[in-house]
């Protein structure tokens, strides 16, 4: 099944693996939402809302433009 | 396939619906066909099939909870089925419409409720399938 691609590009998977190789169950635990939605998000598949998004930067100690890019709306 | 008890829920929703439901249907359609015309006589099977039905969906809810993590539904699985309700409940809509014009033009009764039971049947799986995709694709 072709995966939609969303226009938010981001560096969770990078920054987890900064944050002392912190896991995708660990930072589910840590924003309150289900490690499928981590992969969702990390993979591109689901647009977190701004508060997850928050948590989400608080939890890896990244500024939030750090961790998620806008690319723009697609043309 | 890592999959969250949410999901596994909707899977077992959809086969329990499909398999109990759709025997039901098979067996109404029997009885239509060897002119069964009196609704009452449907309503056993139909208590029967219902009874089956929240057996199944009771014993694959445990089976699907015992083989997850304990979680909450989040934000993502709301979106997901606020947006697959959204989307299917048009089918429920028809059915209800087609039903009210079957009652008019003096349909029998049996149709008129196997009607108005296969709008709500559809609505359901499709709103499942939706989710099933949802989970898939992405949202």
């Amino acid at each position: 099944m072709p995966r939609r691609k969303l226009p938010i590009e981001n560096n969770i998977r990078e920054l987890r693996f900064a944050a002392d190789g912190m896991t995708q169950q660990a930072l589910a635990d840590a924003i309150g939402v289900t490690r499928q939605t981590v992969i969702a998000i990390e993979a591109g598949r689901y647009s977190p809302s701004l508060e997850v998004a928050f948590r989400i930067a608080a939890a890896l100690d990244a500024p939030f433009d750090r961790v998620f890019r806008y690319l723009g709306a697609p043309a | 396939m890592n999959i969250a008890f949410e999901e596994k829920s909707v899977w077992v929703q959809f086969l329990a619906l499909i398999f109990i439901l759709g025997g039901y249907f098979l067996t109404a359609a029997q009885m239509v066909r060897a002119g069964v015309d009196h609704l009452a006589a449907y309503a056993p099977v139909f208590a029967v099939s219902v009874v089956m039905l929240v057996v199944v969906l009771i014993a694959g809810h445990i089976v699907a909870a015992a083989t997850s993590r304990s979680e909450q539904r989040d934000e993502r699985d709301k979106i997901i089925a606020w947006r697959a309700e959204s989307l299917s409940s048009w089918v429920m809509g028809v059915g209800i419409i087609m039903a009210i014009t079957a009652m008019v033009v003096g349909v029998s009764s049996v149709w008129v409720a196997h009607g108005l039971l296969l709008a709500l049947l559809l609505s359901e799986l499709g709103c499942l399938m939706l989710r099933i995709f949802f989970y898939r694709r992405g949202i």
